[in-house]
């Protein structure tokens, strides 16, 4: 059981490095909103298996519904793609 | 073997984390700087959930299911539970951090009404301080 959860969370872990690293490097803020929605998807699925569902009901409001909805209010407001340079 | 892959678990929190404040630091776009802050924060609180967590066989979620718990419940409780007290910090930061986004978010439109772009060195420029890179 232990080596489940632990194996478990390796992965879940090895995809929230690959989808911060495209989040930070994503010249598209809309691509860069849904990378950071993946990646908090990963979190929560984390949260499962470390035994905390109550945090795993809050964070899958804030982070999958609540943080990209008011950060692409913000993109919508201003502009899409960051300058280069 | 077991301690190799909790090892590579802490590594890699902070490799997400310092991922996340590399973009906070580097990156010019200020929306890109708030997801990437929040990233940072939310990688902090498994850091502290991850810390709580006990390494045992089937471990439990820190509810108890019955009113009026006998003692040997209770015994069994305690053995099994993980610790609740970052579970109960983590809530209340989670929440927190939504409203400190909310607040960033709406001083980044305000910024972008008032000097017509989000790169924090043609603001400066804009501004009169700082100089074109």
């Amino acid at each position: 059981m232990i080596w489940y959860s632990i194996l478990l969370l390796t992965y879940l872990f090895t995809i929230a490095i690959v989808f911060t690293y495209k989040a930070v490097s994503e010249k598209d803020l809309v691509k860069a909103v849904v990378y950071s929605a993946a990646q908090s998807i990963a979190y929560a699925i984390a949260y499962g298996v470390l035994m905390a569902p109550d945090i795993l009901f809050a964070y899958l409001a804030v982070g999958i519904g609540i943080y990209p909805i008011i950060i692409l209010y913000a993109i919508s407001k201003t502009r899409r793609f960051e300058e280069a340079g | 073997m077991i301690e190799y892959l909790i090892l590579y678990l802490y590594t890699s929190l902070f490799i997400i984390f310092a991922i996340a404040v590399y973009g906070v630091v580097v990156k010019p776009n200020i929306i890109k700087k708030i997801i990437a802050l929040s990233i940072a924060g939310d990688t902090a609180n498994t850091l502290i959930i991850f810390l709580g967590y006990r390494l045992i066989e089937y471990p439990k979620p820190p509810v108890l299911p019955t009113l009026n718990p006998s003692r040997g419940e209770i015994n069994s409780f305690v053995k099994e539970a993980v610790d609740p007290i970052p579970q109960a910090l983590v809530i209340t930061a989670i929440v927190i951090n939504l409203a400190v986004v909310a607040f960033l978010v709406f001083l980044s439109i305000q910024l972008y009404k008032l000097y017509g772009t989000l790169d924090h060195r043609k603001i400066l420029v804009r501004r009169g301080v700082g100089s074109e890179a």
